[in-house]
């Protein structure tokens, strides 16, 4: 329990597992048919990151590196930072540029990589 | 908004030229919303069980005002203290008129009148309206007709255009009248349809002869008019879309006097001189006012230093003349020595700001490139370890002339990137008025976004931060004139009223705890938390404030802060108390919480709270089901709980029960019709379901009540271009919501 209490990305991340299963979140596979890997990172990219496959062909979520050759693009984030990205708080662009997304893989891909795709949180 | 910002603009208009002849009217206009009861929508306050200690607020909410001892001669006060000529005259020119007035004002209807089963006042058919006399000065005929607009907000009677004399009104004055009167009736009848909302507001302008669709022609074409200048201002805490405009208009300016794409850094020599970009935005600084603001926005100078140390090293490294004399390079050269730092510099504060502002344009375009050529590399890893220069020359060989700019490499490579963007951008400047653009708006969102996150982190760090310009402040019961506005949903007023409360009395934890209300209900969690820690502070075991304390870091995903608050909830209750041992407070873990929860519940099956702070630790651990459970099993003993409903519709839409989710955000509007944060959670539930232009909806609806609220501006940004209607995202930048209500209609 308690590891899964570091990233905040996780709340996200279960949400948007739950999300495939939704008409809205098939739809996404229509729209973008795409495999990124997303690590996150506590508190400095690059340290502690834990890595989950956002699967846009198949619609899955997964959490761990991918597996099934590479994925079209892999995005490495902090905590915050992609909590920021996925809520539409900080467009992907500003985030690439500031240094706070870091990407690797078919930059086309990439630019496909937008808020969108995620659920909102709802707030209680 | 209240009626008082209808006239006097306060902050968000003060129309240059206007407000000394509104004022008065404000302070009038000020008693006829602070003390009529024209909105009895009477709502709760969330009271607190432990904090009702002698206070006679709540029993004497229902009864008219002028029974409250002293009320007369404070209201009088207020006046006097506000310096109202307005008033004083009024009572020299005709005292009993003013009588009848006040008493029409002192005693609501409420008095008189049958009150109707959801505490409505029903008025007869046909009842005489108090200030049918229109006639007079033209600021009491203006007053009287306002008080008849906010009067038929009593039964839903439609409010009919009235013959008036001529008033004299500015175009300053109609078009805060015009806003106000847009957002206020929204508060008003928000449980009545936007149409009957246009119709009663339309009714309101045609009678003052403001033409609703010419101004908001005027309005939406001019983003550089004064209004929108003082209505951004107070909402946008910085250089808002103006910085933009002006960057924008400068950035297109260079480019279409650009002839030749290949020689950017020619150009930029050429064009700008030595002094370069440091200088130009030392000038372009003289006409921001707000530059300032932009000295503290914090970037990481080294970080800063790294990148544009890498620039220089890859563009030393070009053996082009040109390149290696040109003074953008030294410039970056001696940015990168850390000679041109200008962070935490002791220079003095003006020239702090321009240096910060070309800090942050330097970096902004070096950090692009650098990253790029980081990528880059990334991309092409067998390079050695002059990757990029390699790169670069290899690819200038390809490509035959050795005239173009490294840029132009970019442009050239077929990468389909950001870089590519970013090359086609300088590139193709001069056909690109369009990309243009786009990049002066994702710099513009950049330069907003260091000044949200400034703000945002000082938010996080538990200050709050306070409204520049607040009328309430020397109010002689700002406390008790909070309570009311919140009662009747006032939301975004009443957080003016609680912040000259909390001013007066820093220490009064009912003061910030009521502000913490207002403003989770507000959707705007970082105020909501700042509050509720002032309000902890004061009261260090009060209930109600740990248990917000847990919502709100739980909505933030803090969950090790959220846990820490439930579980002191559960220690300082007085029943329950004794079942949670203070030692496991220093390491808390989650399955140990939830275990002392669950005995607690068991202990007292019929306590609502316990089960809504079991709700919310499901949240927390994402266990979904058992927290609807949890919270379904609270309403059942508290039906009529807004927020509780609001908590399970929340719940029910993250586990992607959207439609469940729908009814139950339903519920809290029927109960609370000014609910923010159901309005924008409504919307979110129709984003999720792939429904955008029903979110947009209820996103705008959100913002009308509240434009402060940021989470939403963002959340309608992303529904926006899902619906493809890039035509209204300008609208949704320069937050210009008459556009967006009359686009999108609830």
């Amino acid at each position: 329990m308690a590891s899964s209490f570091t990233l905040k990305s996780a709340a996200l991340m279960d949400q948007m597992k739950a999300h495939f299963s939704t008409d809205a979140g098939k739809a996404l596979t229509k729209k973008i048919g795409l495999v990124y890997q997303i690590n996150i990172a506590p508190k400095k990219l690059g340290f502690n990151e834990e890595s989950y496959v956002v699967d846009l062909k198949k619609g899955e979520l997964t959490k761990g590196p991918y597996e099934d050759g590479k994925p079209d693009a892999t995005f490495s984030f902090t905590d915050d930072d992609f909590i920021k990205v996925a809520t539409g708080k900080m467009n992907p662009q500003i985030a690439f540029m500031r240094g706070a997304m870091k990407v690797k893989g078919s930059l086309s891909a990439a630019q496909k990589f937008t808020p969108d795709i995620f659920p909102q949180p709802s707030k209680m | 908004m209240a009626m008082r910002e209808l006239v006097t603009g306060g902050a968000a208009c003060a129309v240059p030229g206007s407000s000394s002849s509104s004022n008065p009217l404000g302070a009038f206009a000020n008693a006829l919303i602070g003390s009529s009861s024209q909105k009895e929508r009477l709502q709760e306050i969330p009271t607190s069980t432990l904090n009702t200690s002698g206070n006679n607020l709540y029993s004497g909410a229902g009864e008219p005002l002028s029974a409250l001892p002293g009320a007369e001669s404070e209201h009088h006060l207020q006046h006097e203290t506000k310096g109202s000529e307005f008033v004083s005259g009024f009572h020299a020119a005709n005292d009993n008129r003013l009588a009848e007035v006040w008493d029409g004002i002192q005693n609501p209807q409420i008095a008189h009148f049958p009150t109707g089963r959801e505490g409505q006042t029903i008025f007869p058919l046909g009842r005489p309206q108090p200030q049918q006399e229109l006639n007079g000065p033209p600021q009491r005929v203006l007053s009287s007709f306002l008080h008849s607009f906010v009067n038929s907000s009593h039964g839903g009677v439609p409010f009919g255009p009235t013959q008036l004399p001529m008033l004299g009104l500015s175009e300053g004055d109609k078009r805060c009248i015009r806003d106000r009167s847009s957002i206020m009736a929204r508060h008003f009848f928000a449980d009545k349809s936007e149409d009957f909302i246009n119709g009663q507001v339309n009714a309101l302008l045609s009678s003052l002869e403001i033409d609703n669709h010419a101004l908001a022609r005027g309005h939406m074409s001019g983003r550089h008019s004064e209004l929108e200048q003082y209505w951004n201002e107070p909402q946008v805490v910085m250089p808002g879309p103006h910085t933009g405009d002006g960057w924008a208009d400068e950035f297109a300016q260079h480019r279409l006097g650009q002839g030749d794409p290949n020689a950017w850094a020619l150009s930029f020599e050429r064009q700008h001189g030595a002094g370069g970009w440091a200088s130009e935005f030392e000038h372009e600084q003289t006409q921001m006012t707000s530059v300032d603001r932009m000295a503290g926005a914090n970037i990481p100078s080294l970080a800063a230093m790294e990148q544009t140390r890498m620039l220089a090293h890859t563009l030393a490294q070009n053996s082009n003349p040109k390149f290696q004399n040109s003074k953008f390079l030294q410039f970056v050269s001696k940015m990168s020595r850390g000679e041109l730092t200008i962070e935490d510099n002791q220079v003095k504060p003006a020239l702090a700001a321009s240096g910060d502002w070309a800090n942050e344009y330097q970096q902004q375009y070096n950090a692009g490139p650098s990253s790029w050529a980081d990528q880059y590399a990334h991309e092409e890893i067998s390079r050695g370890p002059d990757r990029w220069a390699n790169e670069f020359a290899t690819e200038r060989a390809h490509h035959g002339p050795v005239d173009e700019q490294w840029v132009n490499e970019f442009s050239k490579l077929q990468v389909n990137d950001w870089a590519d963007e970013f090359g086609r951008q300088v590139g193709e400047g001069v056909l690109g008025d369009d990309s243009a653009d786009n990049w002066a708006s994702a710099y513009d969102e950049y330069l907003n976004e260091q000044a949200v996150v400034k703000q945002k982190s000082e938010n996080s760090r538990g200050v709050y931060v306070f409204s520049d310009l607040n009328p309430y402040v020397g109010h002689p019961d700002p406390l008790r004139e909070g309570q009311e506005l919140f009662r009747k949903g006032l939301l975004s007023e009443a957080v003016l009223a609680l912040e000259a409360e909390v001013l007066k009395n820093p220490e009064n934890a009912e003061g910030w705890r009521l502000l913490g209300v207002a403003h989770a209900e507000n959707d705007d969690d970082q105020q909501a938390i700042a509050s509720m820690m002032r309000a902890q502070e004061a009261d260090p075991t009060n209930l109600e404030v740990l248990l917000a304390l847990g919502v709100s870091h739980t909505n933030e995903l803090e969950q090790q802060a959220a846990l820490k608050y439930l579980y002191s909830w559960l220690r300082h209750h007085p029943v329950y108390g004794k079942i949670a041992p203070p030692e496991l407070s220093d390491s808390l873990y989650y399955a140990d919480v939830a275990r002392t929860f669950n005995e607690a519940a068991q202990m007292s099956p019929e306590d609502a709270d316990v089960h809504i702070v079991l709700g919310v630790l499901y949240n927390l651990s994402r266990e979904y089901d058992k927290a609807i459970e949890s919270f379904q099993t609270a309403l059942k003993l508290k039906p009529r709980d807004y927020s509780l409903w609001n908590k399970l519709g929340a719940t029910q839409a993250n586990s992607v029960q959207s439609a469940d989710a729908i009814y139950a955000y339903q519920q809290a509007l029927d109960l609370k019709p000014n609910y923010v944060r159901a309005w924008a959670n409504m919307g979110i539930s129709y984003a999720n379901q792939g429904m955008y232009e029903d979110s947009i909806r209820y996103y705008v609806r959100a913002l009308a009540m509240n434009p402060k609220a940021d989470n939403a501006w963002q959340y309608l940004r992303i529904s926006l271009s899902c619906a493809s209607r890039n035509d209204m995202m300008e609208a949704c930048d320069s937050r210009n919501l008459d556009v967006l209500q009359k686009e999108f209609p609830l």
